[in-house]
């Protein structure tokens, strides 16, 4: 027997008879939006990181200039103290230059280049006048002090030139002093400066974004507990309230939420209380009924033959009407307490022959190998109320089964119940599962005793052991219906 | 095997003759019927009646007690028949107050079959129930299940004993540390058959089959409730039992 059809079976509206230029809504060309935790993230960010970056920059560029006008000053003070210094000693005619360069007071990096008598001496070997700019030394030979900032192959160098106008004896000339700093020093120490404003602003930025975050989860957290609590009240836990401390600031939505809960539990209940209340007002008259029935049935013998058709009507009105009682109860109990089920651990063969047994039907039953060992955890009484109903179904409207058929799914059992009737049209296959629908033609409601409920209550019952029922096309006519639960495991007790 | 050994011991405990008492005419078993609709309580006594017990009535819980408290000196009743939703003292308050007298079997009757009535009702000390509206047919057998196992005391058991479990079969006693532990005839009756498989796991269907004599789809939280009961009484700690373990997923059993 093959079942590979069910899966379409029960499917509603074939997909291929939607017109195909349809856009789907659900995968059109809308866009995808951020969601709103990480837009709120990502502006604190951006915020973050713009704010420190220009504060970082005012902060680069005020340091910057700070520091390279003082250091730069205190170079040029060096070099005129230098310079007059050397103006002194130039007045010596003996003066040697050479010795008189490596007197100076300079720094380490410091180089020294002195003009004079139309030469030039400098400091160390390497150094030559080439490596003064034109400029400045045209400008410093002229006669009036100058310096410049260069950067030669490089490295920042701060020259600074002074005219000495040594006047003596012999020499008339005009000398003049240069003086190279070496300001690699200053960079590095703006470079690191520099990186360390640049960390600064991205740890800013990288705060920034976790307190966006962590706000967006506190102003969201409202929501996420709303969404939890309808959560628990669609499941059944109607006590639920929004009571947390997040709602301080959001008061008027809590207490509308917890008004809106109320109302509805207020609602439940009065129904369940009247479902509870009607129930035990239509289960007594019936208990009289049914005894006082029982009392006259016990003495048929000594009525007369209308007096005994009456009571044969009667009965039949009875038994129906008990039958009716019982099974809006049983749905309603399950509107009340849809938890209320207490299951057994079984093996599939024992509990198919009980219920076949008990339901009293001439069914064919058939178990493909292995499964009737099998375990299932089951109400059996909600398991034989399944087939019973299933059975009667059978044979109101389709002549009986021809065959119940169990078969392992590996983490399902399927029973399958198969008649040879009229077989169900395919727009009805759902809706015969609905309350007190009988279905169109062909299903009216005839003599039978039937409520209208047998299919509904077979749904539900399978709904509470998380199993499925459907129905579908029996192969050579007829309907089969399908009832399959959860095979057991450990994890379900 | 087993099965007839513990028959065995039922049978001994209960012979055969003792409940065709009544189909014989010879003495009726005395029946008190507790329910508050005067309509219900009189057709179930027509039907009963035809059953052929002997029925006595009361109207509220307080005068069951009452009647029950007289019964118990002169011609004490076999069984009663309590409604749950009473006026004033309702059926499961009733059920408390009897069985703190007597041991006598109660069939409550609920007009709700969910666990909560269920449950409160087996607690209270019913040994079983019906629901409203029952076949008159499905009470009669309730009462002849539990009258057929309400008779005890035939002589020819030997003494059990368990720890400081002490089973008298015979004389319907059961000790624990030489303290006599009253039980109703239904715990009785499931520790017997527990004692009877002792060191083997008996399903709820088997002890629902044993003990109530219901089928394959009897209610198994009779079962679960009678051994809470049973537990409250004979063990020390009945949250961590030593005599009545349950077997997850499978059943009961009585430890060596």
């Amino acid at each position: 027997m093959r079942v590979d059809g069910v899966a379409t079976a029960q499917a509603s509206p074939e997909p291929t008879a939607l017109p195909t230029n349809v856009p789907d809504p659900a995968h059109g060309p809308q866009k995808r939006r951020l969601g709103l935790r990480a837009r709120v993230t990502t502006a604190f960010a951006l915020g973050a990181l713009a704010l420190s970056s220009v504060l970082a920059g005012i902060g680069y560029v005020a340091v910057r200039t700070s520091i390279v006008n003082q250091q730069l000053a205190s170079m040029r003070h060096q070099a005129l103290a230098n310079a007059v210094l050397l103006r002194g000693e130039l007045r010596v005619p003996t003066a040697y230059i050479p010795a008189l360069i490596t007197t100076l007071d300079s720094g380490p990096n410091t180089d020294s280049l002195i003009y004079s008598t139309k030469h030039w001496y400098p400091s160390s070997a390497t150094l030559s006048p080439r490596q003064l700019p034109q400029a400045l030394k045209v400008h410093v030979l002229a006669g009036s002090p100058a310096w410049q900032v260069i950067g030669s192959s490089g490295i920042a160098q701060l020259v600074v030139g002074v005219p000495i106008h040594a006047q003596s004896a012999s020499r008339s000339e005009n000398a003049a002093y240069f003086e190279i700093f070496d300001l690699s020093d200053l960079t590095r120490t703006l470079h690191t400066l520099l990186a360390a404003l640049t960390l600064a602003a991205l740890i800013t930025t990288v705060a920034g974004a976790v307190l966006g975050r962590w706000a967006a989860g506190r102003a969201l957290r409202p929501l996420r507990e709303t969404t939890q609590a309808a959560l628990a009240i669609a499941g059944g836990r109607l006590d639920t309230r929004l009571e947390s401390a997040y709602f301080a600031d959001l008061a008027p939505f809590a207490s509308a939420f917890n008004q809106m809960v109320d109302q509805l539990q207020e609602r439940i209940e009065r129904e369940a209380r009247f479902t509870s209340d009607v129930n035990h007002e239509l289960r007594s008259p019936l208990t009289t009924l049914a005894n006082s029935l029982s009392v006259l049935e016990a003495r048929r013998d000594e009525l007369p033959p209308r007096a005994l058709q009456a009571l044969d009507l009667l009965g039949a009105e009875v038994r129906r009407f008990r039958r009716l009682v019982d099974e809006l109860l049983e749905i309603s109990r399950f509107d009340a307490t849809p938890g209320d089920i207490s299951r057994d651990e079984v093996t599939v063969g024992s509990l198919v022959e009980h219920t076949v047994q008990a339901t009293g039907a001439d069914v064919p039953v058939r178990f493909a190998p292995g499964v009737a060992s099998q375990h299932i955890l089951v109400d059996k009484r909600r398991f034989e109320r399944i087939f019973a109903n299933l059975f009667e179904n059978a044979q109101r409207y389709a002549g009986g089964v021809t065959l119940l058929a169990i078969e392992d799914h590996g983490d399902s059992v399927r029973f399958l119940v198969e008649d040879a009737g009229p077989g169900i049209a395919p727009e009805e296959r759902d809706r015969i599962f609905e309350r007190f629908s009988r279905g169109s033609t062909g299903r009216r409601r005839g003599l039978g005793d039937g409520t209208g409920l047998g299919l509904a209550i077979v749904a539900q019952h399978v709904n509470q052991h998380g199993g499925r029922v459907w129905v579908e096309d029996r192969l050579g006519g007829g309907s089969r219906f399908v009832v399959e639960l959860p095979a057991w495991s450990e994890v379900v007790t | 095997m087993a099965r007839e050994k513990c028959c065995s011991i039922v049978n001994l405990l209960l012979p055969p003759g003792v409940s065709k008492l009544s189909d014989n005419g010879a003495m009726a078993h005395r029946v008190l019927l507790v329910e508050d609709d005067e309509r219900i309580r009189a057709s179930m006594r027509l039907s009963l009646e035809d059953e052929g017990y002997e029925v006595e009535e009361a109207g509220t819980g307080e005068e069951a007690i009452e009647l029950q408290t007289q019964a118990l000196v002169s011609n004490p009743f076999d069984l009663l028949v309590v409604d749950i939703m009473l006026p004033g003292m309702d059926g499961f308050e009733c059920c408390r107050e009897l069985r703190k007298a007597s041991a006598v079997p109660i069939i409550m009757v609920t007009a709700r079959t969910d666990t909560h009535d269920v449950v409160a009702g087996l607690e209270a000390g019913a040994d079983d129930y019906v629901t409203k509206p029952f076949e008159p047919k499905e009470l009669a057998a309730r009462i002849r299940a539990l009258l057929r196992r309400a008779r005890a005391g035939e002589p020819g058991l030997v003494q059990l004993e368990f720890g400081d479990l002490e089973i008298l079969p015979e004389a319907g006693v059961v000790r624990r540390s030489g303290e006599e532990v009253h039980l109703t005839r239904t715990e009785f009756l499931l520790l017997c058959e527990l004692a009877a498989n002792v060191g083997k796991v008996l399903s709820r269907e088997q002890l629902l089959e044993r003990v109530w004599s219901y089928d394959y789809f009897g209610d198994g939280r009779l079962v679960d409730v009678h051994v809470r009961r049973l537990r409250t009484k004979i063990e020390n700690d009945p949250s961590e039992p030593r005599h009545v373990l349950t077997v997850r997923g499978l059943g009961y059993k009585l430890a060596p």
